[in-house]
This record gives structure tokens, sequence and C-alpha cells, in this order.
């Protein structure tokens, strides 16, 4: 397991936990990122992601992104 | 006559809610390519039956009670019960929307399906088996394209249908501890309320929503009871229970669609994918940025056309100030309200007053259109919510997020919209401060005063103008750090997670009506205040008491018997000026009323009636500042000079000794603490009129209004008293305190963060 911010752009991969507070855990698991679901890393701006969850591109902070392993 | 039928739109954020519902219901609001532009509920009638109340709720993922959005629609839904639920899915991210669609069937409310963008399915290649697809969902589904209008028609009457009779059963189940819990949930709370309604309140239970536990009052040992239900299945499922839930929901609609969505090219990079691969790129992210900013910057304030520029903005705004407020409004209405034999006074009010305030306001329309009809553009093509993920990385060291870069660059235009702006931040805390910091960036009514004071006292040099943008970025900067290590912005700015829509080609028509809709808000919102504000500001100018007698005081000094030798020497000795330089003015309610408020800028260097009186009708609008500056020094334009320039030019000399003659020879450092204390203070009223709607509380309102100005006063009293006694002009009490003032700055400024330990990853 690794935190999202450590993987590989344009690779899939699968996330293994959430973390987080609980509001910030339920707002990513409402937007898709969900324990087994697919995610892809697309870019990377200074730690922050622009990433692919099920359809759609969600551009998450380092520090959401470090609460989400893969 | 048969009840009214009601019926909610419900969906994802950017599924193209907005504009099925301009569709339906013909009307005009504006769509944006921004995620959360519908905050608040909107209302319309159906155009297929105008019997019918269309509700368009803000775009929501789920039913889960954590942002604004999300209580908003789902009070609606459980309170207001409408007669169907229209759920517009957006086809081209099924999963995602669908999870939303598995919550609203469970409300016991009727939903039918508005299948969006199938168009692009289709596109693609992608098959999605639609009536399998609704049979499942257990829900009538209507395939539509928002955008061109197909099929609206159809999912309207499908809506209507429903409404009337028809009924939508959760046809999902979930894993068999957790439906253990649920029964026993609903068995022992909930099966006193509706049927089709009890399984929504044991799945909110089960997921222990504190909105529900609060609304259905449970007894505590009932509450203990299911607790135990709960915790057995979170242990057999190693899990909490929203975190089951939510998954068992992914994992039903990942099921389902196996068999109904065929996709074609899997893992492609979409065209959108392309373009941020390059936008948002690591090294280029940042020029792109910088060029798009400096085009729309360029475009609608830069230098004007036909001055070595390119803005069409400026050009519009100089014509619009010189012909149309200057010779137009302000002249034209003098000659026929004369040509009428209007009263003096009326005449006065009218052209002086009324006319040259809102003229003032309304030369600043072309700039702001152009200005908003950029901003539309980059947000219709899906720029701007890049922008805001860009700029997160820079704006989160001093407390801001990414989105607040957004209302500060309009700002530079004018603090209105710029306030304005900020709705698009979810977070109350980064709102708030961006509300509060936005009007520090020097607007373009600011601008006069950054000329006359660069003219009068520092021979037009640029440095000044230069120094004010970096004051006010920098008053930025400090008071976001500031203000963040205070309890009531203390935490963490929210984290930063914005679903980015996919780049399209710009909809002009859309572009157009937000513009418009921006724009006629500024002009409305500003003409208001204004016509009242220069009412007041030209009567308190025009009228006072001379010896004793209440009237206009230019009549009353043309009575020798009223302003006599003997009164006017008192002035002279009360305004501390020699009796030739009394005018009618001195005796003003005006100049009454800022001669003991001056005590106030008196430790800032600037302590005169004069310049106290600027500031004072600053608050009505800033231009007004140089105006004022215009009338107080004597500048009369029926001398045959010409009309005074927007920067004061002929009284550069008037303004220059007066500031000299009462900071006791610092003349150019009260001066530059003059303009601090403008660029800084409270904005004008309209500006603070936008801050009271978007605060939505008194209370912050003040504080906003009290911050401000006490930032500027604090600035001001350290440049003047520091400067003061790098020039040889020190005053030891004054020193220190501004010493001891620079010294809490820097404290609040470098002390360690308190949530420090709170951020680290558990």
């Amino acid at each position: 397991m690794m935190p999202l911010i450590l993987a590989a752009a344009g690779e899939e991969a699968v996330i293994r936990r959430v973390g987080g507070s609980p509001e910030m855990k339920k707002h990513l698991e409402d937007l898709g990122f969900t324990v087994g679901g697919a995610v892809t890393v697309l870019n990377e701006v200074g730690g922050n992601l622009i990433v692919k969850i099920k359809e759609s591109r969600v551009a998450i902070n380092k520090e959401m992104a470090s609460k989400i392993m893969v | 006559m048969d009840k009214q039928l009601r019926i909610a739109l419900a969906g994802n954020p950017n599924s193209g809610k907005t504009t099925l519902f301009n569709k339906l219901t013909g009307s005009n609001q504006f769509v944006g390519n921004w995620p959360g532009v519908t905050v608040e509920k909107k209302e319309g009638k159906l155009i297929v039956d105008r019997e019918v109340v269309l509700t368009d709720l803000p775009g929501i993922y789920s039913l889960s009670p954590y942002t604004l959005e999300e209580v908003v629609a789902r009070n609606y839904l459980i309170e207001e019960k409408p007669d169907a639920i229209l759920n517009i899915v957006d086809a081209t991210n099924l999963e995602r929307n669908l999870y939303l669609t598995t919550q609203l069937t469970e409300l016991g409310i009727p939903v039918v399906i508005a299948l969006n963008m199938m168009d692009l399915v289709k596109k693609s290649g992608d098959v999605i088996n639609v009536k399998e697809l609704s049979r499942q969902l257990g829900c009538p589904i209507v395939e539509i394209s928002a955008l061109k209008g197909e099929g609206v028609k159809e999912a309207a009457q499908a809506a209507i249908a429903a409404a009337k009779s028809g009924k939508t059963l959760p046809q999902h189940s979930f894993s068999g501890p957790v439906e253990h819990a649920l029964a026993h949930i609903e068995e022992v709370t909930v099966h006193h309320l509706p049927e089709e309604r009890q399984r929504w309140y044991a799945l909110k239970l089960f997921e222990r929503d504190e909105k529900v536990l609060e609304q259905l009052s449970i007894p505590s040992n009932v509450r203990a009871h299911i607790e135990q239900d709960i915790a057995a299945a979170e242990k057999e499922l190693d899990d909490d229970a929203e975190s089951i839930i939510t998954n068992e929901r992914y994992i039903y609609i990942g099921n389902m669609l196996k068999g109904i969505y065929k996709k074609k090219g899997k893992g492609q990079l979409s065209a959108s994918d392309k373009i941020d691969r390059i936008v948002t790129n690591r090294i280029l992210a940042l020029p792109i940025f910088a060029l798009v900013m400096f085009l729309v910057y360029a475009l609608s304030m830069g230098k004007p056309i036909g001055d070595g520029g390119i803005s069409i903005g400026t050009f519009l705004t100089d014509w619009a100030n010189d012909v149309l407020g200057g010779a137009w409004l302000t002249d034209g209405s003098r000659a026929i309200l004369e040509g009428w034999n209007v009263a003096p006074w009326l005449v006065g009010l009218i052209s002086d007053g009324i006319l040259a305030g809102v003229g003032a306001v309304l030369g600043f329309v072309p700039q702001m259109l152009v200005l908003f009809l950029m901003l539309c553009l980059l947000e219709d093509c899906g720029y701007m919510a890049r922008i805001a993920f860009i700029m997160d990385r820079i704006f989160r060291r001093f407390g801001l997020s990414g989105k607040s870069f957004i209302p500060m660059l309009v700002g530079t235009g004018c603090g209105i919209p710029g306030v304005m702006a900020s709705r698009t931040i979810e977070n109350e805390r980064d709102r708030r401060m961006t509300i509060m910091t936005t009007t520090f960036m020097p607007c373009g009514a600011k601008m006069p005063i950054i000329g006359l004071i660069a003219g009068a006292l520092f021979g037009g040099s640029t440095w000044i103008a230069t120094s004010a943008y970096f004051i006010g970025v920098a008053a930025i900067v400090i008071s976001g750090i500031m203000l963040k290590k205070t309890k009531m912005f203390a935490g963490d700015p929210a984290p930063f997670v914005m679903e980015l829509p996919a780049y399209h080609l710009p909809a002009w028509g859309n572009i157009l009506r937000g513009t418009w809709e921006r724009g006629w808000s500024f002009i409305k919102r500003a003409g208001t205040v204004i016509v009242i504000a220069s009412i007041v500001i030209w009567f308190l100018t025009s009228f006072g008491s001379v010896n004793g007698k209440f009237g206009m005081v230019d009549d009353l000094y043309e009575d020798d018997t009223v302003a006599t030798e003997a009164y006017i020497a008192l002035v002279a000795d009360r305004m501390d000026i020699p009796e030739d330089e009394v005018e009618p003015m001195d005796d003003s309610l005006l100049a009454r009323i800022a001669q003991p408020a001056s005590v106030v800028f008196k430790p800032l260097g600037f302590g005169d009636w004069k310049p106290t009186a600027a500031t004072v009708t600053g608050l009505v609008a800033k231009e007004e500042v140089v105006a004022n500056f215009g009338i107080m020094y004597a500048y009369d334009d029926n001398d045959g000079e010409e009309e005074l320039e927007e920067n004061g030019d002929q009284i550069w000399d008037r303004v220059a000794e007066d500031f000299d003659a009462f900071s006791g020879g610092h003349g150019k450092l009260a001066a530059f603490a003059f303009m601090i204390f403008n660029l800084l203070c409270a904005p004008c009223f309209a500006a603070i009129g936008a801050i009271k709607r978007e605060m939505n509380s008194r209370k912050w309102t003040w504080f906003a209004i009290a911050y401000q100005c006490g930032f500027a006063w604090v600035i001001a009293f350290i440049v003047w008293q520091l400067g003061r006694a790098f020039a040889g002009g020190m005053n030891v009490v004054g020193l220190v305190l501004a010493l001891v003032m620079l010294a809490l700055l820097l404290w609040q400024l470098f002390k360690p963060y308190k949530e420090a330990q709170k951020l680290t990853v558990k």
C-alpha cells in the first residue's frame, strides 16, 4: 500500500483504503473513491493531483491524496 | 381544481441540470461549467403544462448531510415531498450518477431518469442497454440531450405521469449483515412512519446521520439498542457504517452495469485529458495561466485601443466617462433643467449630485461587461476550474484556497463583482476570509487616488502605482496568515476536491446571458446605493449653518448681513486658515463633521478636515475622493479652465502645499499614509453592500469592515510614525507605539499555527 501521491501517472491503481476525517472520507467516497475502485493519476502539479475516477476527472490536493491508499 | 403537481429536478453537479431546467421552463438561468453554481433552489413552471412547478435543486453527489448543497436538496425532498423526482443522469459518467439515483429511489417518491448526453456516448461507440437499465432500477428512463433540447418534452411528460400514478421502489439490497440491522432498526424506530419512507430513515439511522437522529428524536435506550445492531454489522464487515453503505451501492451499480454498459474505447485519453496534459502540466501550467490572465486584464482593464493597448473595456469606459457621463449627463441635464427654470438647488441636486454620482459608476460598466464576458468565457469552456486547481498550491500557503484567486482578480477591476465571485467557495471559513480581503486589491476607482498622490507629491513617479498593487497583495497575504491564526479562522483550509468539468467549445448564448446577468446586477446595485449616497454627500457639502442661519452655504455667503466680516474672521480662526481663504464650504455640514473627526487621522499624519472629508466621502465611491479634493482645493471650473482631470492635475500644487503645511513639512509621507489608508480601509458603500449580502450576517459584515479599517489605520500609523522618525521628526510616543504594533503584527505573522498537530495523518 502507498498513498495515491506516490502512484505513477497514467497507470491504473486500485484503492485499498480511504482515510481522513469522517466528513472528508464520506465526501471522497461519494465522489467514487471507494475501496476496490480503480483510480488513475492523470497529472501532478506540486503534489496536487488530477485523477480519473469512474468516468470523471477530479482535482484533489496533496493532503487528501495522501489519505487515499492504493 | 386538481392539486398543483410539484416535480423536483435532481442530479450531480455539472450534469446539465440547469440547462435542462431552462429548456423545461423556458427560463434564462446562467449555466456554469463549474461545479456548484446552483446553491439555492430555483422554481419554474413547465412549458408542457403550466400547472406543474419544477424545482431545480443544487447539484449533489449524495444525500449525506455534509455540504450546504446536499442539505438544501435533502431537506426539500424530505420535508416538501415533491410528487416526483426528475433525476438527470450524465450517461458519460453512469456509475457516479447512478450512485445518487440509488439514494433517490429510496425516498418513496416516484423517480424518472432523464439520461443526458446519450449522443456523446453513442458517438464514442459505447452501448447502453437503456431498457434493461430501466428494468433493473425500477424507474422509467427517457433519453435526452439537454443542450440540443431533444427528448426534453418526453422527459417532462414522463415525470408528470409518474407524479400522478407512479411509484418507485428501490430495487437494490445490501449485504446480509446490513439488511439484518436495517430490519431491526425499521422495527424498533420507524414503523410509525409512512411505509415508503421507512427504508430511507432506517438507512440513515444505520449511517448514524446526525440530522435524522435529531429529527426523529429517538430515546436513548432505543438508540443504544440499534447501536448494537450497527456495531455488529460494522464488526462483521470490518468498516464503518457509512462506508459500508457507500461501498455496497457502488458494488451494486458496478455489477448491474456489467451486462448493460458495453464500452468500446477503454483506457483511451479523452480530448479533455489531452488538453489537461498541457494546460495543467507541471511546467507549463503557470506560464499558460499568466498569459491567459494577462490577456483578460489587457482586454478589459489595460491600455485602451488607440493608445498602444488592446483594451476594448478601457476604451469604452473612457468614452462613457468623458462623453456620456461628463458631457451628456451632467452638463446636458444642467442645460435642460436651467432651460426649464428649475430652482438652482434642484439643478444642483440632480446634475451635480445624482447624475454625476451615477455617471461615475455607470462609466465602469463597459469595463465590467468586458471583464465579465472574459470570465464567463473562461468558466464556460472549463478553464476556470483548472485555475482554482493551479492556484491552490500557492494560496494554501497563506490560508486561502485556490478558489480565492478569481475574486481577487476581479477585485482589481471592481470590488463588487470581486466579492460576489467569492460565492463559488464552498467552505464558509475560506469564503469569509476571501470576502474580507478581496477589496484590498486596488480597484479601478482607487486608481485616481493613486494618480493624485503620485502626481501631486511624487512628481508622477510610477513607483507609487506599482507600490499600491504590492500593498494590496501584501495586505491580503498578511491578513490571510494573521487571521488564520485567530480562533475564528483556525483550522486547515478546506481540503481541495473539485470535479473538473470536460472542456467544451464556448456556448455563446449562455456566455452572453451570464455576462448580462452579472453586469445588470452590478448596475442595479451600484445604481441604487450611489443615488442615495450622492444625495447625502451633495446635501452635506451644499448645506450648513452660517452665523446661526441654516441654508445653502453658497447663498448665505452672498448675503453680507449673514456672512459678516467678524463672522468670517471667526471661521478663519476655527479652520486655522487666513481670512481671505475662507470659503462657503468651510461652513458646510461636511466640514463641520469632518473637522472634529480629523482627530482620528492625526496620528496618521493627515489629520486635517479636507483629507478627512475626502476619505469619508470615499465610502460613497472611491472616485469621490479626488472629486472632493477638487471641490475643497478651490478648483473652480467656471474660471474658463478645463474640467478637472481624473487625477486632479490642476490642484496638485495646492494639495502638495497643504499636505506639507499640516504635516509639519513631511507632506510626502503624510500623503503616502493617506493613500495607504484609503487603499486598505472599508470599500465603498456598494461594495460593503455586496459584503453584507455574501456574508449574510450583520455580525460578520461589521467584523469585516472593522478589520479593514483597523488594519488600514495600523499600517498607515506604522508607516507615518516610522517614516517621520527616519526623516528626523520623531515623536517618541508615536514611535514606541508604532514599534509595538509592528512587533505584534510580526508576532502574529510568525507564531506557529495552533493546529499544527492536527494536520498530521493518523
